[in-house]
């Protein structure tokens, strides 16, 4: 296990649990490219940085939960929102494959 | 984020609950031997993982730590004298030697041989690299020293200072593992907007972290295991073909130890739960290679860095929540973000604003909290692998401690374990 984590391109690399993915968003870019990493996840360490990703998704799900005014975008959200906390707690059960077939629904 | 039920078991360190049986299978620090000076000198209070305590030096200059009270009447032994290899409650003359063994009960007949019968509470300790130290677990599971390198350089090499931090000890670690909050909290106002001239000074100067962190301010996070914890490496951008690199410690229970610049005194923190809502924060700055330097102790004199000056009975810190750590609008208009003095003070104003114990369900994390996510699953694994029967590897093998912390400029090909594979090892 390597502390310098992934140099390579994003987006051209094969997959590698070491690589924390960038969130910026809850896009199905970022959800397919979470769930691609929770299922080659298996060192404490890869789960510990699946576990930001999906806090950070987490996090920014509840903000927009919070702000957006439109019930149904809302509405929407508000079941990844809720989903996410649940394939978070499976990673913090280390149990990575789960999570990712859950959050799979949402692609 | 923390499950409700996580943040309990993280949080709560009286004996019987999980965390506070496993930070009993470690030594930590109890208290300064200049606290018990002298043989028979007075005894002192110690309140350590939600026990009151009692610390006196007997006439043979061991140090005992014993519960508070008489089991007779539960009278405090505070107001005990310390007399001939013992600390004698002044209420009915019960006496205590250092293991908390009764050995004199001058108001039972002597044909009794009550004594013989009554012990309380009294804990191994140990006077360690500038402290006394302390074991509360069972007797058959007594850990060895960790054998950290501040613990090992000659007195003048080293200043430890204690200090009172009103929250749970697990807020306090994650303060000081969290890389991305020095940029703000600890900041210039100038720092911060990236004014003109800080930019000019920072670009020409020997000031690696304070160059690179201006150069990049998305660093990369990483965590790996070790067999005594943590190694948190964060990377920045640095010039065309290198990284710079910086490397904090954790070391089980709850040490750390901050990335230093070679040549410069190395700097760790270790805090320990007093009760669930407080914990001592022990700050060690040490020179492998030489004592301190004079501007070390004056940055130390004028609280400038990590240590801070504290009330000298209760080690309540002299800047606090009841004075607002003397916070100063002005300073904060024009010269430092917090306008509070020090970054001892800082660090703690703001880590005591969240409460005592942090409702973790609330939080709102990002990928830049990977190191306090790792500390935290790293300590509830633990803490569960004991609960399971797993003694904690680390407090068996002292020489897992044996490390330091890095911050260093690497060419980017370059893996960092083998990069700082020398650096990260202790020399003392």
């Amino acid at each position: 296990m390597s502390l310098n984590g992934d140099s390579r391109i994003p987006g051209t690399e094969d997959v590698d649990p070491a690589h924390i993915v960038p969130v910026q968003d809850f896009s199905s870019k970022t959800l397919r490219s979470i769930i691609d990493h929770l299922k080659v996840s298996t060192d404490f360490e890869h789960l510990v940085y699946r576990e930001a990703e999906l806090d950070a998704i987490w996090t920014i799900t509840g903000f927009f939960l919070a702000n957006e005014a439109d019930s149904s975008r809302r509405e929407a959200v508000k079941d990844l929102h809720a989903c996410v906390h649940k394939a978070h707690d499976l990673v913090a059960d280390r149990r990575p494959a789960a999570a990712a077939m859950l959050l799979q629904a949402f692609l | 984020m923390l499950s409700k039920e996580e943040n309990e078991r993280l949080t709560q360190t009286n004996a019987g609950t999980p965390a506070g049986e496993y930070f009993r299978r470690f030594w930590v620090p109890a208290l300064l031997p200049a606290e018990v000076p002298t043989p028979d000198c007075a005894p002192v209070r110690v309140r350590l993982l939600g026990e009151n305590l009692i610390a006196f030096r007997d006439t043979n200059g061991h140090v005992g730590l014993i519960d508070e009270f008489c089991p007779h009447r539960r009278a405090s032994l505070f107001w005990g004298r310390n007399e001939e290899c013992g600390l004698r409650c002044v209420y009915h003359g019960w006496k205590f030697d250092v293991q908390g063994t009764c050995v004199d009960m001058p108001n039972e007949p002597q044909e009794y041989g009550f004594e013989n019968k009554v012990r309380i509470a009294g804990y191994p300790t140990c006077e360690y690299g500038g402290l006394v130290w302390a074991y509360m677990g069972p007797p058959q599971h007594q850990p060895e020293l960790p054998k950290l390198e501040w613990a090992r350089v000659p007195e003048g090499h080293r200043y430890i200072s204690k200090r009172l931090q009103e929250t749970n000890y697990l807020q306090a670690i994650e303060g000081g593992i969290d890389s991305s909050h020095s940029n703000y909290l600890h900041a210039t106002v100038d720092a911060f907007r990236l004014t003109d001239s800080y930019v000019e000074k920072v670009k020409n100067s020997n000031n690696l972290r304070a160059k690179y962190h201006l150069l990049d301010k998305a660093p990369w996070f990483t965590v790996k295991k070790t067999d005594y914890g943590l190694v948190i490496g964060v990377r920045r951008n640095a010039e065309e073909d290198q990284f710079y690199w910086r490397l904090t410690q954790f070391l089980l229970p709850s040490h750390t130890i901050i990335p230093y610049e070679k040549g410069l005194a190395i700097h760790g923190h270790c805090w320990v739960p007093r009760d669930d809502q407080t914990c001592w924060t022990w700050t060690i700055s040490w020179n492998p290679d030489a004592p301190l330097s004079e501007e070390e102790w004056e940055s130390i004199r004028k609280e400038t860095f990590v240590h801070a000056r504290v009330d000298p009975v209760t080690f309540r810190p002299i800047r606090n929540k009841d004075n607002q750590y003397l916070l100063d609008r002005e300073q904060q208009r024009g010269s430092t973000m917090t306008g509070i003095h020090g970054f001892a003070a800082q660090d703690q104003a703001l880590q005591e604003s969240m409460g005592p114990i942090v409702d973790r369900t609330r939080e709102r994390l990002g990928t830049s909290d990977t190191a306090i996510i790792a500390m935290r699953r790293l300590l509830l694994q633990e803490i569960r692998g004991l609960a399971e029967g797993r003694e904690p590897f680390a407090a068996q093998h002292g020489d897992v401690y044996w490390v330091r912390s890095a911050s260093l400029l690497l060419k980017r090909d370059v893996d960092i374990g083998e990069g700082a594979r020398e650096l990260i090892k202790a020399e003392v």
